[in-house]
């Protein structure tokens, strides 16, 4: 079986006495494509930036790419970030004024690599994501699909292991949404692990791994059900 | 895999992932540190540039003060350089009963007796007073004065005969008269000449030169000056010195003037006044070291508050670019790295208001010292203290919102968008 890339044990995350998160036990391995999804407010992105390490749980261990969270620091932690993780948001965040080309290549301003790497990479990424026309794009010249386009290459111009997409297309069309949906899927397909959350149940479905969550518990995971079934 | 070359090569698989390598964030380059303090001023130009603004009138200020006054300084001693300081002047005081004094007669003679003297000459002060002609009320003087002269006068003084000829053996028994610049100007005679005539002690003088303005002897400027026989004879002139002019050789001036006073007038030394020109022309130049001190305290309270500018605009900056913060966080920056993005800026912003600053103030500096007729002089510490200082401004303007930016916590960053 493939390492686990994102390890969760008993993770809780509580703010006050709301509690966003609890008891959530998820092992996603190299490679997986999987959806979480679940109503507003049920704890999909708590979950996604306790994997992202951008948040700590209050309870339970986290485990990302072999790192015991735990146990490193915040600088530590940023490391990790840099080269082990890509985030899409759905709000896009790139900056206006700054080129596409430019916005992929701060992808990699903390990975230590030389300036002309970055956009020699930046450039091959953009291209994956079919914008190799629109190198020079600001992002009022592009549409929204194709913001999160630049977005995507930004995330994956590192080629990092695992890519977390909080409603990457919240905020597209359907026809757009379903682009982005496509490229996910050619990464996957790409060998890169990519966690996609999600209230749209169609997409949802659409993955091959689908886990459900409501109000901060993990109510239903396909895999798990899979491997009850063989083990039955 | 994929045509991308990974950053790092990803943990070999292996069933059970051995505990990896701790990560360690990388150092970013200085060219990256400063391109990304850039990036946030390149977006909001117009606000860079008004913060930037006022840190640049405070040095423009503070370097206007410092480089007028050092051209002033410098204009000055290249005036004392060609009126030379060595030139003394002994005048009588008050006698020991409180009367007007006077210098001997021979005083001339007795300054000349000093080894270390170069020249001596005198003038002395007659009742007489100059009009432009005869029909001028007597109490219309004008405030002119008319002196006796000893032909050697502007050898000693250094004063310039600007038209016609100075008084000579010649013509000194003869009614003519040397006018200085201000009493030519008062008289209306722009030309020395036959038909250049002034009314001098009841009769007419005939102008045979005119003085260049002297600083170092500004009593002549106001004078009308006739030869010492003419004045004795036509003036009633006593014959005693109001005023000896005399020059020391440059290394023994303190020397010569302590001795002068009992040198010209050995009976009475304490009724004597020995004087410097030269430290007079420097003194009336120091006087001016309040107003340059207000000055440059009204350009460090404009830098003070350039400075706060530039804090009030980074902790906006930081507000407005909590997203940018959370993005940065997530792709991997350290809170030191988003605290040296901040601090960067700040510094950015307010060198670049220093750099503004210290061309503004050359710029004031050149233009007032032209305007004057001086030599432009900025000294090379002034502008380098004038970026300095907006290093230190920027620094500490930057460091409060830089600590914020790095204190944030990535999720609530992001959520700001
Ligand atoms: N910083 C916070 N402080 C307090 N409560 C929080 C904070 N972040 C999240 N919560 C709460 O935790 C719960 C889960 O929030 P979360 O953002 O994970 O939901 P979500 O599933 O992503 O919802 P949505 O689909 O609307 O994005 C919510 O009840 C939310 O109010
Ligand atoms: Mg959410």
């Amino acid at each position: 079986m493939r390492p686990p890339v994102v390890d969760l044990d008993g993770v809780a995350k509580t703010y006050g006495d709301v509690a966003a998160l609890a008891d959530a036990h998820l092992t996603v391995r190299r490679g997986e494509m999987l959806a979480i999804v679940g109503p507003s407010g049920s704890g999909k992105s708590t979950m996604l930036n306790i994997m992202g390490t951008l948040a700590r749980p209050t309870a339970g261990t986290v485990r990302i790419d072999g790192h015991a969270v735990d146990d490193l620091s915040d600088r530590e932690l940023s490391a990790l970030r840099a080269r082990t993780i890509g985030f899409v948001f759905q709000s896009f965040h790139l900056a206006g004024g700054v080129p596409a080309l430019d916005a992929v290549a701060d992808g990699l301003l903390y990975s230590g690599l030389p300036r002309g790497d970055r956009r020699r990479l930046a450039e091959a990424a953009l291209r994956r994501v079919g914008l190799g026309p629109r190198l020079y794009s600001e992002p009022h010249q592009l549409s929204g699909g194709e913001k999160q386009r630049v977005a995507i290459a930004r995330a994956v111009v590192g080629d990092p292991p695992l890519l977390l997409a909080d409603e990457p297309t919240g905020a597209l069309d359907s026809r757009s949404g379903a682009v982005v949906m496509e490229l996910l899927h050619e990464l996957h397909g790409a060998g890169t692990t990519v966690v996609v959350i999600t209230h749209d149940r169609d997409i949802a479905e659409s993955l091959p791994r689908e886990v459900r969550i409501k109000d901060g518990r993990i109510e239903h995971d396909s895999a798990a059900l899979r491997q009850e079934a063989v083990a039955r | 895999m994929s045509t991308l070359t990974p950053p790092q090569p990803a943990p070999s698989p292996a069933p059970e992932p051995s505990p990896a390598r701790r990560p360690k964030p990388a150092r970013l380059s200085l060219a990256d540190v400063i391109r990304t303090g850039g990036s946030g001023l390149r977006s909001r130009p117009m606000r860079v540039f008004l913060s930037a603004l006022g840190i640049a009138i405070g040095i423009a200020a503070m370097i206007g003060v410092v480089g007028i006054s050092t051209s002033s300084q410098e204009e000055l001693s290249r005036k004392l350089a060609a009126l030379g300081t060595n030139l003394l002047t002994a005048e009588p005081g008050q006698s020991f009963t409180g009367e007007q004094a006077h210098l001997p007669d021979d005083a001339v003679r007795m300054a000349r007796a000093v080894p270390e003297m170069e020249s001596v000459s005198a003038i002395g002060k007659t009742d007489a007073k100059v009009y432009r002609n005869d029909r001028v009320p007597p109490q219309e003087t004008g405030g002119l004065s008319v002196y006796a002269a000893r032909t050697d006068l502007p050898d000693t003084v250094g004063i310039e005969v600007t038209g016609g000829r100075w008084l000579n053996a010649a013509n000194t028994k003869y009614p003519a008269v040397v006018l200085g610049s201000r009493t030519a100007q008062q008289l209306g005679i722009d030309e020395a000449g036959p038909d250049a005539q002034v009314w001098l002690g009841d009769r007419w003088f005939t102008v045979i030169g005119l003085l260049a303005p002297n600083e170092l002897a500004p009593e002549l400027d106001s004078a009308a000056l006739v030869g010492w026989p003419a004045a004795e004879r036509e003036l009633g002139f006593d014959g005693y010195p109001t005023t000896v002019y005399t020059r020391a050789e440059e290394a023994a001036v303190t020397d010569v003037q302590e001795i002068l006073g009992a040198t010209v007038n050995p009976e009475s030394p304490n009724e004597v006044e020995v004087s410097r020109p030269s430290d007079a022309l420097a003194a009336k130049q120091a006087t001016d070291d309040a107003l340059s001190g207000l000055l440059l305290g009204l350009g460090a309270v404009a830098l003070l508050v350039g400075g706060v500018g530039v804090a009030n605009t980074m902790v906006i900056s930081v507000l407005e670019r909590r997203a940018e913060i959370g993005l940065r966080r997530s792709l991997g920056a350290t809170r030191g790295q988003i605290r040296t993005q901040f601090l960067c800026e700040s510094l950015l912003l307010s060198a670049l208001g220093g750099v503004g600053g210290v061309a503004l103030g050359i710029a004031v500096t050149t233009g007032y010292a032209g305007y004057q007729g001086w030599p432009t002089v900025v000294p090379l510490w002034a502008m380098a203290g004038g970026v300095g200082a907006t290093l230190i401004i920027g620094g500490l303007a930057g460091f409060y919102p830089a600590v914020r930016a790095a204190r944030l916590p990535p999720t609530e960053a992001l959520a700001a968008a």
